[in-house]
């Protein structure tokens, strides 16, 4: 469908305000909303969190951003060429599916595993199933669990922010993330330092508020759909909250649950990736309160720190279904069978 | 049933490229995706199971007149479960490494569904000779299906082939491909380039 | 009738056949098997205890739950240690491991992990010389315990993997309870006499 839109002979012109755009119905373009729009203001909206990797881990920062979205849109465009389809690299998606990628990894994580990731991601996670709006795996989480299961010790060496050691004049110190310390040492991070991102961690995930001001600009713009990032982040705390109140000594309480790993970018860039969630209300709510439970099951009984990433591609997968089993009535039908 | 060489040679030969079985006819996919992650242990599954492939085919073919049609699955099963256990026991006292690392694959090879797919599709129809080339060729295209799968793991989950150290410190292996999920991956590449190459055959307008 | 006599007959003689065929088979393969299982369990131990040359089996308790350890004894007979085996689940599967302990009962002389399942490339590191060699003359009292991102400080702490927290978790844990056992069953003075 999005093919279309590309290919719909008359855009209106540009001056004409955005008013709203409802993502639940897809195949209804009544506004002069394409891809190329939608994403270059997500592009808009990541940027604060690019910003926030940058001050904390500098030119690392810099470098693998640059690989991973470098090497998204080298891989589209090589593979949208010799299968001989319309090239649509410059639509930005390919470019988010690179930073989105590019923010969930370790700063010391090496440049050419970042390349090997974006390839993956967006050879095998989105166009082998038939390019933009066919995927059925956000992207970006794809490449990630993919670097996740080629390169297990690379993803899970992390180091403190360059910021942090720069003043006690040493260089990159190995350090664990907060879920790790919580999981593995029980010790917490106090809610400061994750919500400003003075921690060890992958370079957009330690930054809440840069990622909060990106999500917050995105549902300005009515880009996404509030249910999708309050609903992953509400179903996370509620159950976090559960587990704080049976033994608060062992297990975090809800706040550390929504501010440290991934959660923050999972819920506001992820989650709501208009192609793998679903396009119904109740399917929507399904979809967060699940994956939230997820979240918060894998993260304290499993047997990795953090459990953002897994839980939205299980979510993933159960989106066709959701958008079936979901969907509303239309007027008049069924009632009486 | 012409008893010609041209025909033992299409016997032979269908089980390499026509009736390959793992990617042509998606047959015997529990060793093929369990047990490839490198070519010692790929051969070495490949080897056992052409055993009992022909070993089956032999026995199958023999007795296929006197076996009555109720029975000849259960028979069946009898006489390939004892070249199993045979291949297990002989593994496990020759060969113990290769016979830890192919665990209870080993085992299950009464239940790969190529060994009964012969036996009940080809050997009880056919005399000896191309039983004996039937398997032969299934078995050898098993196997060069499974090193194929394992040296494309091991390259890319050790760095090596065979053992041997191929490339340098440099490569960080992919463990990946030696995990489950690798095993998928390669194995629907393979199928994808072997349709990609039946089709191009058939698309020729001179293939055969 | 007859049919039904056939298929009968047909099926006891593939049956028999097979039977003793496979008798035969396992005639042959059996002692080699069981050789084979031997020589491995004897390598583990002289891995663990290094100067032992041969060793003997004491074992203890009902079949329900048998404890076995294996004494190591050198080329002048003399006990150089006991050996014995600490089973008990890991990350994913279990993890066994041959556990080497020295004749004062104070220091382990070394493990060697003879089966585990962990990841590859992370926690199945716990079979690399590097983690099994910080096991030498570690000191048992009052328990093994494992420390992360440093150097162990005291006598009786060994370096975790990097990522693999979990996997050296569970080889300690499995140590010490298999040390626990043991010291139990078989007291000092009855592994000396």
């Amino acid at each position: 469908m999005e093919e279309k839109t590309q290919d719909k002979p008359q855009e209106k012109p540009q001056e004409k305000p955005v008013e709203k755009l409802i993502v639940s119905s897809s195949p209804h373009f009544l506004r002069d909303e394409n891809i190329p729009k939608i994403m270059h203001a997500v592009v808009l909206a990541l940027l604060p969190a690019m910003a926030a990797s940058v001050y904390f881990f500098r030119f690392r920062a810099i470098g693998l951003i640059i690989v991973s979205v470098a090497t998204c849109l080298a891989t589209e465009y090589a593979f949208q060429k010799i299968r001989k389809k319309p090239i649509t690299v410059w639509d930005g998606s390919a470019a988010i599916t690179g930073i989105l990628l590019a923010l969930t990894l370790p700063p010391s994580f090496p440049y050419y595993a970042a390349a090997l990731g974006s390839a993956f991601a967006i050879a095998i996670g989105k166009q082998l199933f038939g390019g933009i709006g066919y995927n059925i795996f956000n992207p970006a989480l794809l490449g990630r669990a993919f670097l996740m299961a080629t390169y297990p010790v690379l993803t899970t060496t992390w180091s403190e922010p360059l910021a942090k050691t720069a003043k006690a004049g040493v260089d990159a110190v190995s350090a664990a993330t907060p879920l790790a310390l919580m999981k593995f040492e029980g010790k917490m991070t106090s809610h400061m330092d994750l919500f400003f991102g003075n921690i060890a961690g992958s370079m957009g995930e330690t930054s809440a508020i840069a990622i909060l001001i990106g999500g917050l600009y995105l549902r300005y713009r009515s880009y996404i759909n509030w249910k999708l990032p309050l609903g992953y982040l509400g179903s996370m705390a509620f159950f976090g909250a559960i587990f704080y109140l049976i033994n608060p000594s062992k297990y975090p309480d809800p706040l550390f649950h929504i501010l440290a790993g991934g959660a923050m970018l999972g819920a506001w860039f992820m989650v709501t990736d208009m192609v793998t969630s679903p396009v119904t209300p109740l399917g929507q709510w399904i979809f967060v309160i699940c994956g939230g439970f997820l979240a918060v099951i894998i993260r304290l009984f499993g047997g990795l720190p953090e459990g953002v990433m897994y839980s939205i591609l299980l979510m993933n997968a159960f989106v066709p279904l959701l958008n079936k089993h979901t969907r509303p009535k239309f007027f008049g039908e069924g009632g009486q069978a | 049933m012409a008893n010609n060489n041209y025909n033992l040679w299409h016997e032979f030969k269908k089980g390499l490229w026509q009736e390959l079985p793992p990617f042509r006819l998606i047959l015997g996919m529990c060793p093929t995706l369990a047990v490839t992650n490198s070519v010692i242990n790929g051969v070495a599954m490949g080897l056992a199971t052409s055993f009992v492939l022909l070993s089956a085919n032999i026995s199958v073919s023999l007795i296929r007149k006197i076996v009555p049609s109720q029975v000849r699955i259960a028979t069946y099963v009898v006489v390939i479960a004892l070249y199993v256990t045979v291949a297990d026991l002989f593994l496990a006292a020759m060969f113990p490494p290769i016979s830890k690392a192919l665990g209870p694959y080993v085992p299950l090879i009464v239940v790969n569904c190529i060994i009964l797919g012969r036996a009940e599709g080809f050997a009880q129809k056919n005399p000896l000779t191309p039983s004996i080339m039937d398997a032969l060729g299934i078995g050898l295209g098993f196997t060069l299906s499974l090193a194929l799968m394992g040296g494309i793991r091991e390259i890319f989950g050790f760095g090596s082939i065979l053992d041997i150290k191929l490339l340098g410190e440099w490569f960080e292996p992919w463990i990946v491909m030696i995990l489950p999920a690798g095993a998928f991956f390669v194995f629907g590449f393979l199928v994808a380039l072997t349709n990609y190459l039946s089709k191009r055959k058939a698309a020729a307008p001179s293939g055969h | 009738m007859n049919k039904i006599v056939k298929m009968v007959l047909v099926l006891s003689i593939t049956g028999a056949v097979s039977g003793g065929i496979l008798a035969q088979v396992f005639h042959f393969a059996d002692p080699l098997i069981q050789e084979n299982r031997k020589k491995e369990l004897r390598e583990a131990i002289f891995v663990v205890l290094s100067e032992a040359k041969d060793y003997t089996t004491l074992e203890k308790g009902n079949d329900k739950e048998k404890i076995v350890v294996y004494k190591g004894i050198d080329a002048d007979g003399k006990l150089v240690g006991i050996a014995f085996i600490a089973d008990g689940g890991g990350f994913q599967g279990n993890i066994r491991i041959m556990v080497g302990l020295s004749t004062d009962y104070l220091k382990l002389k070394g493990i060697k992990v003879l089966e585990q399942n962990e990841t590859p490339g992370l926690g199945n590191r716990i079979k690399e010389p590097a983690f099994e060699d910080q096991f030498r003359g570690l000191e048992i009292k009052p328990k093994v315990e494992y420390i992360k991102y440093r150097k162990p400080e005291k006598p009786n702490q060994i370096q975790a993997i990097t990522g693999a927290t979990i996997s050296s978790e569970a080889v300690v844990k499995n140590i010490n309870n298999a040390v626990e056992r043991v010291l139990k069953n078989f007291p000092q003075e009855e592994i000396l006499k």
